[in-house]
């Protein structure tokens, strides 16, 4: 009790913040019922704008009908080719499966490129012919083409010559993007609209950051539609109510003002207590900026084969330079300082790391063994363990096992490493104290001797999410979040608008919103896999899956770490957390996904 | 490609992490949401926020517990705090059936739906008046002295629990430390009148006597013999100290609670006379008292030998009670079969709460017809006219009552019971009380305690 009281005593006494204005703080009493109801019906349109955006993203999809027959020879039978990359073997799971036993197991590749077929041997025992000759490299294929493999002979044919019926379908019509984005908007100017009011009091600071963030998701979509031509728009509006309301968020909470400066007036505009929201849109930006590199980085895929093993090798570098130039915070030592801004390098390592694993389906069928991939991982582990970044380390791992299974499809190798990572977590408890502590608090955090030690974080976000109830207590009014007003000073939690941004959630927007949010991150799996076949190249729907689980795991590390169903291990929430290098990485990620969407690179939209 | 989509069926462990994750985290949050609010270094809770404040008072308006700013405090007098744990409940909402779990909304303005969030609404917290009498409370505590066991007297013309006690118990405003490990305070998270199920031993006899109306027209005109015990399925069943009570009457049977004659009784009626019986006085289903539910009792002989049939006619085998059902059947016996529904909370006020779901008399299903709530009355009269006399019960008026004994096995292992009522309409108290781990008899143990409660009830001309 008494550590209670000497505790409000100090946080009481630096309370900073703007000038009340009597007849504001009446009329929100009239509007904090108002904006109550406005919480629940912008869950009720994010909701609807998910399933609408899922259901957009299904119905403009290409039907999975071939593009080109392979005609057997020998009995005349046309084989469909349904995808981009084909695999041809005795295999039952290749994709053109020949029941011939001169044939390999995995003997050829044919993929379709932009530039046409190309046909390439997978270090097959009998050789794979075309037109009678033995292929060394990668070959083109045009109709009539002759494909030998083993005892076998496939002639290449467009679906129009091949005597077969095309299939009936019903025109599925895509949603309105515009009409979505349109509503991902309104979402926005409904959550803005309370941090205009947030702790009590008037100010109009948000109206700068909310003009940027509406304005740049227009300019983006105007770009992607006119400029470079995309059809569908269903990821970025996601991501950008995601990333909107998530600014809305830390327009709520203000930074704490030095003696020397002066606090801001109700009608200032532009004021240095609101520097970490105007660096979370600049930082979107860069996320949008690094979003669109990618895709057409990755277009080219022969670019993509052969900048994979420098990519990793770079991401290695990069992301042991915090062992030589780093700074520490919050007890990980993954920070370095980039021309005034601080930079966690592992965020876009995990990109790398994505891009090291996959590959193409030749590629795939060529190099079996995951000894690279192991290697870059255990790499990138000791490197993280080093620098105390458990939560990373944990990312990474679960990312490697869902490239290493698809890859791979083997549950041992799962099973394996699930087990050695198990035996390494043991060994890391043993090292390092800090991280002992977190698992030693883990379901403790109410113990009496924890709640203002080492449960401090865990506790505040549990209560303040419990304070929040179904519909939230509004943006900016919220005890976990500690904006400028009466409510200032009696919160001090590290990391709540990024760790611990979860708690802040649920306390200001409500537990159906953080629920509904947190759940658009987990659609992205189906995203993912549902361009899993689709796609233009087993590359990019190996990345788009790993891109997905690894936000979701993210996700769940976050979400449960601060709440304590997991050890708390300090992640960011994708998308919503505050944090230049989270945020523009997890856009990076949101590339893979969107790479795989085979229209991504379609040619261009005709009006 | 075909195996590469496949695969990616490998996902669906992710999100099955998540959302069971997920369903973890909201199970929390409904089960304990309010507890992890009700801090005292909660923002929402501080002096700027006009945040509820509720209090718990007894009958006669003294503060059990009260609501500030997210910090609870209980009443200042010590055997207060320890004879009313049960009722009110520990802070750290250990005792699931106490009231400031139970009524967490209406104590503090938390609600699930609505958090603290600045609505009108949810601002006001409730003051909830409850029936007991914290000194007839005191004065159980007392008379228990320490030892383990349960009191709870009601009026049984209005349904109202006067006096409801379990121990052992401990100060909620001092938790022990060791409350959780120390075997003294084993049993102290559960209020034993409402969630006990403890053995009955011959309080059971009510019952048997209730399915013996039912099903055998010549009861009282039978006469019964017992020589200290009979052998059934090989094994004995016995009286107390292989006492014979000789040739007797239905009444002198039950006053002397001849374990032979009941035994018997059980088992000529048969398991399913006996199972239909119980089962229509609401033994075995759980009931509530003002939202708090209280455990179902137990009787099951479905595999039961005859022998144990008829060990379970005499409340042993493994026939189970809690006080608060006792004192229900009671009342369903002095209301002439259907008994007032038991009542915990006098009013209630506050935005939330509904008053008018509280404080209202309401009868509940028939247990009995009058005929045999009648004769019940009467053979239970007759065991303190001619058997236990007035004299035990201070010369209160019309008491009719039971003894009972539940041998658990081992030395100091009975459950000493007394259950009763008064039919006199000016003194309408039930009561039934037990004490565990005693080598005494019902009447030693649990009597001096239940005729104190029953006088000072009387004297207090509580209604």
């Amino acid at each position: 009790m008494l550590l209670d009281s000497l505790y409000f005593k100090e946080l009481l006494s630096d309370k900073t913040g703007g000038e009340y204005v009597p007849e504001i703080t009446s009329l929100l009493s009239t509007l904090s019922p108002t904006f109550f109801v406005l919480r629940g019906v912008a869950a009720v349109l994010t909701v609807f704008l998910t399933i609408r955006c899922y259901t957009s993203m299904r119905a403009g999809r290409r039907r999975e009908e071939p593009v080109v027959f392979l005609e057997n020879q020998r009995n005349r039978k046309n084989i469909p080719v349904l995808y981009w990359e084909n695999s041809i073997g005795r295999s039952q799971s290749c994709d053109i499966a020949l029941p011939d036993s001169a044939v390999s197991r995995d003997h050829a590749v044919l993929m379709r490129r932009e530039s046409g077929w190309l046909l390439t041997d997978t270090d097959s025992k009998g050789g794979t012919y075309l037109n009678g000759k033995r292929i060394r490299d990668t070959v083109k294929v045009i109709p009539g083409d002759l494909i030998g493999v083993g005892r076998t002979n496939l002639i290449f044919r467009r679906v129009t010559d091949a005597n077969v019926k095309p299939p009936r379908y019903h025109a599925r019509r895509a949603a309105n993007q515009a009409g979505l984005l349109m509503m991902c908007t309104i979402i926005q100017l409904l959550c803005f609209a309370q941090a205009f009011f947030g702790d009590k009091q008037f100010s109009m600071l948000p109206m700068l950051p909310m003009v940027a963030v509406i304005a740049v998701e227009w300019i983006y979509f105007a770009i992607s539609r006119y400029a470079l031509g995309r059809t569908n728009f269903e990821l970025e509006t996601l991501a950008f109510t995601l990333s909107g309301i998530g600014i809305a968020l830390l327009c709520g909470t203000r930074e704490k003002l030095l003696k020397t400066q002066t606090a801001p007036t109700p009608f200032t505009l532009y004021h240095h207590s609101m520097d970490a929201v105007y660096s979370q849109i600049l930082m979107m930006i860069g996320g949008l900026v690094l979003f669109s590199f990618m895709i057409w980085f990755m277009k080219d895929l022969n670019r993509v084969n052969k900048w994979r093993v420098p990519i990793a090798a770079a991401g290695l570098l990069l992301l042991a330079a915090p062992l030589v130039i780093g700074i520490s915070v919050n007890g990980s030592k993954n920070w370095i300082r980039l021309g005034g801004f601080s930079v966690q390098p592992s965020e876009f390592v995990k990109i790398c790391f994505i891009f090291a694993g996959a590959g193409t389906l030749d590629h795939l069928q060529t190099r079996r063994n995951l000894i690279g991939f192991v290697g870059l991982l255990a790499g990138v582990t000791v490197i993280l363990i080093r620098e105390k970044d458990i939560g990373g380390a944990a990312i990474f791992f679960a990312t490697f096992l869902i490239i290493a299974f698809m890859r791979s499809g083997s549950m041992r190798t799962v099973v394996l490493s699930v087990a050695a990572a198990g035996a390494g977590i043991a060994t890391v408890l043993g090292m390092f104290s800090h991280v002992k502590e977190r698992f030693s608090v883990w379901r403790h955090v109410w113990d009496a001797n924890n709640l203002y030690d080492k449960g401090f974080q865990q506790t505040r976000v549990l209560t303040y999410a419990a304070s929040g109830g179904l519909f939230g207590v509004g943006i900016g009014n919220g005890g976990l979040g500690g904006g400028t007003g009466p409510l200032k000073g009696y919160t001090n939690v590290t990391a709540n608008t990024s760790d611990l941004v979860f708690g802040m959630m649920i306390e200001e927007l409500g537990l159906i919103m953080a629920i509904v949010m947190v759940g658009i991150i987990a659609m992205f799996i189906l995203f993912a896999r549902s361009d899993a076949t689709r796609s233009r190249s087993t590359f990019y729907s190996i990345t788009a899956c790993a891109a997905a689980g690894m936000l979701l795991f993210q996700t769940c590390l976050n979400i449960f770490g601060s709440t304590d169903i997991f050890p708390l291990t300090g992640v960011t929430l994708p998308f919503v957390s505050a944090g230049g290098s989270s945020m523009m990485a997890v856009w990076g990620a949101l590339a893979f996904i969107k790479a795989s969407d085979e229209r991504t690179y379609a040619v261009r939209r005709r009006e | 490609m075909k195996t590469t989509g496949k695969r990616s069926i490998f996902l669906f462990f992710f999100l099955l992490a998540f959302i069971g994750g997920l369903c973890f985290f909201l199970f929390e949050y409904v089960t304990d949401g309010g507890q992890w609010a009700m801090q005292p270094y909660n923002a929402h809770l501080s002096g700027t926020s006009t945040v509820a404040n509720g209090t718990v008072t007894d009958r006669n308006g003294l503060t059990l517990l009260k609501t500030q700013n997210g910090k609870r405090s209980y009443n200042d007098d010590e055997r207060v705090r320890l004879s009313t744990l049960h009722l009110i409940g520990d802070t750290e909402g250990n005792i699931s059936t106490g009231i400031q779990n139970a009524f967490k909304t209406e104590l503090t303005g938390y609600n699930m739906v609505t958090g603290l969030a600045d609505i009108k609404a949810a601002k006001q917290g409730g003051s909830i008046r409850l029936t007991v009498d914290s000194d007839l409370n005191k004065l159980a505590y007392q008379k228990l002295n320490g030892r383990k066991g349960a009191a709870v007297l009601t009026n049984w013309k209005t349904g109202e629990i006067l006096c409801m006690v379990s121990t052992p118990t401990f100060d909620p405003a001092n938790p022990p430390s060791d409350v959780k490990k120390n075997s003294q305070y084993s049993g102290a998270f559960v209020n034993k009148v409402l969630s006990g199920q403890m053995t009955p031993g011959s309080i059971f006899k009510i019952l048997t006597t209730a399915a013996a109306i039912q099903n055998i027209p010549d009861l009282d005109s039978r006469t019964f013999h017992c020589n200290g015990s009979i052998t059934v399925d090989g094994s004995p069943i016995i009286c107390t100290n292989r006492e014979a009570h000789g040739t007797m009457n239905f009444q002198r049977a039950l006053a002397d609670s001849c374990n032979v004659t009941f035994a018997k009784l059980a088992i000529e009626m048969g398991k399913d006379k006996m199972t239909a019986a119980v089962n229509s006085l609401g033994l075995n289903e759980p009931f509530s008292i003002d939202g708090l539910i209280s455990a179902k009792g137990n009787y099951n002989v479905s595999n039961a030998s005859n022998n144990q049939l008829g060990w379970s006619g005499v409340g042993q085998y493994t026939d189970q009670v809690s006080p608060a059902y006792m004192v229900r059947l009671l009342g369903a016996i002095a209301n002439g079969g259907a008994p007032e529904e038991l009542r915990l909370i006098k009013s209630v006020s506050g935005d939330l709460a509904s008053p008018g779901k509280y404080g209202t008399a309401r009868v509940g299903r028939a247990m009995m017809t009058s005929e045999v709530a009648q004769r019940l009355q009467k053979y239970l009269r007759g065991d303190v006219a001619t058997a236990y006399g007035d004299d035990m019960f201070n010369g209160v008026k019309q008491v009719c009552a039971k003894t009972g004994t539940g041998e658990l096995g081992g030395e100091h292992n009975n459950n000493g019971w007394l259950v009763g009522f008064s039919a006199d309409e000016s003194t309408p108290y039930a009561f039934a009380v037990v004490v565990e781990n005693t080598e005494n008899y019902g009447s030693q143990s649990a009597g001096p305690i239940a005729t104190a409660l029953l006088s000072a009830a009387v004297a207090r001309g509580e209604k």
